[in-house]
């Protein structure tokens, strides 16, 4: 379900898997191999995924929501700066998704999708392209409208409005360029923009919270 | 309940207090009265009273008008009886009477037992006998009425809230209790019946079973998630009454979309019908976008059929193509929103709810 055709990437791709089921963690890892990405590492639980992360610099972390220890959007936060994070998660957990993209993850994907889908997920989230789902288009485009009334809160574009209303109604990339009368890349770069827009924000708040309580020089 | 059975252990408790005081007041008492006996039977009487009140208040069934209307007239007789027991000239200076302080317990009980209504009651009736005795309401004799009625109101009205208050804990305990088992459940779900539905429908060749699995996971994780936000009384969030399937994708906000509990049904059912139109006409998955917007809630349904493309929108219409459209216009206008469809050629149909708060 992701918004384009496969990407073509570097098959070295350097990938590290996060849960804290053996099974999943287990069958997620098989299908990376197969497609000839390489797993350098695997953690069980928040705390070593962020070690693993940081001893081994992948290109992806797969990361699941839910863990002991640290929670996912809690690794996304410690990695991100360095890591590219694609967040793996059931349906309904649509608030840690949220939290999780606000933290810096660029790719979302139910676990129920296919091998293909994740394997091509990986790739696309290596190459810089943000993994959008018509869900979390939803996600997204309900937090801009839920903070609209706060002056200090990113805005959208009336573009950018646009371009995620189509996602989330289902048209791939292509559909919304068409659309539109966009280039497929300008397409990309919008749904890009309103992630990074929600993280900048984000992180701006977490340092004026350490700031505030003298947690930061 | 708990709270019950204390309070009615701390009436005969105070019932054998103030009939050991009542005994102490006759012994000071008794070189005055007229008949001395007389007094010493209505305290033995009293004294039985007070074991058998005991006895008869503590089974629950038992408290009822038969008794309560028994301990009544028993102590105002009780109080009366203090006519025969002292003499005029005592009575009209003011002496205490035989029962004195014991005479409350029944304006107590009736207090606990219907409330500040009761003990009310209950003390005008107890107050009544006490000016009966004495002849004329003197100066002592109305303070000890106003207090009896006092008594009688503020154990009443406290007792209610105490009961309110109970009531309260023992629902928060009771919620607590269903949120740890809801916590454990969920945990345990989530360890192993949800991995498993989400990798046979993620490794499954046969499309039909991992439909299925992702279906029951979906409805499962909801099961276990539970309400996690209150929705003020008379609202409801939209999102969990729309319709859900394998084959039907929804973005939503993270947070409640909150309409009058009516609205969310009524647009729920539109909904619905959309998606089921959807379903029929598209290639075989369909979309549904939710907008909570500070004046209007949007739900837009899309399918990836062919589309119509423009100007033949009429031609549809004709066709019958949009029939189930124009009820759903008419559900929708009827709580004041509107319908919009729209289609691009080869990118499917939209059809827009639109429903202002």
């Amino acid at each position: 379900m992701s918004l384009d055709e496969p990407a073509r990437g570097n098959p070295e791709l350097r990938v590290v898997v996060a849960d804290d089921h053996p099974i999943w963690r287990d069958a997620v890892e098989r299908d990376l191999a197969a497609a000839g990405l390489v797993v350098v590492g695997v953690a069980g639980d928040g705390e070593k995924a962020v070690r693993v992360c940081r001893a081994t610099a992948p290109d992806v972390l797969v990361c699941d929501l839910q863990m002991p220890g640290l929670t996912g959007v809690e690794v996304t936060r410690a990695v991100a700066g360095s890591t590219k994070v694609l967040v793996l998660s059931a349906s309904g957990e649509q608030a840690d998704v949220l939290e999780a993209v606000k933290a810096g993850a660029t790719g979302y994907l139910v676990k129920s999708a296919s091998a293909a889908e994740l394997v091509d997920a990986v790739r696309r989230t290596a190459a810089g392209d943000a993994v959008f789902t018509p869900g979390l288009a939803g996600l997204v485009l309900g937090e801009y409208r839920r903070t609209a009334a706060d002056d200090a809160a990113p805005k959208l574009t009336p573009r950018e409005t646009e371009v995620l209303r189509l996602v989330a109604k289902g048209l791939t990339a292509r559909q919304v360029a068409e659309r539109l009368v966009l280039s497929h890349r300008t397409v990309e770069n919008h749904v890009q923009n309103t992630l990074s827009k929600l993280a900048l924000h984000n992180r701006a708040q977490l340092v004026r919270y350490a700031v505030e309580r003298g947690l930061a020089d | 309940m708990r709270l019950d059975t204390a309070l009615w252990r701390a009436i005969a408790v105070y019932r054998v207090a103030a009939l050991l005081y009542a005994a102490g007041s006759m012994a000071v008492y008794t070189d005055t009265y007229a008949r001395p006996g007389l007094g010493w039977a209505v305290l033995a009487g009293m004294a039985v009273w007070t074991a058998l009140a005991a006895f008869l208040y503590a089974d629950p069934r038992r408290r009822g008008w038969p008794l309560l209307l028994t301990d009544l007239a028993l102590t105002a007789a009780a109080v009366l009886s203090s006519r025969a027991v002292l003499t005029a000239e005592r009575i009209a200076e003011g002496d205490p009477t035989v029962s004195v302080s014991w005479a409350a317990a029944p304006v107590i009980a009736w207090a606990v037992h219907r409330g500040w209504v009761g003990g009310a009651s209950a003390a005008v009736v107890i107050g009544a006998a006490a000016v009966v005795e004495r002849g004329d309401p003197g100066q002592a004799t109305v303070n000890s009425v106003v207090l009896l009625l006092l008594v009688g109101t503020v154990v009443g009205y406290v007792v209610t809230l105490a009961r309110r208050a109970e009531r309260a804990y023992a629902a928060a305990v009771q919620l607590q209790a269903a949120a740890a088992e809801r916590e454990r459940l969920s945990r345990s779900v989530h360890d192993g019946v949800l991995q498993a539905l989400a990798l046979v429908s993620r490794r499954s060749t046969d499309p039909e079973l991992a439909g299925l699995a992702a279906e029951q996971e979906g409805a499962l994780r909801r099961l276990v998630a539970g309400p996690a936000v209150a929705v003020p009384v008379g609202e409801a969030d939209l999102r969990p009454l729309l319709p859900s399937g394998a084959d039907l994708h929804l973005a939503a906000p993270a947070t409640p979309v909150l309409l009058p509990a009516a609205t969310a049904r009524e647009l729920a059912a539109a909904t619905a019908a959309a998606v089921d139109n959807a379903r029929k006409h598209g290639g075989g998955s369909a979309w549904l976008l939710v907008e909570d917007e500070p004046d209007a809630v949007t739900v837009t349904v899309r399918d990836d059929g062919p589309g119509i493309a423009p100007g033949r929108l009429a031609q549809a219409a004709a066709d019958g193509r949009l029939g189930v459209a124009q009820s759903i216009r008419g559900r929708v206008q009827d709580l004041g929103g509107t319908v919009e469809v729209v289609s691009a050629p080869g990118q499917g149909t939209e059809v827009e709810l639109r429903v202002p708060r």
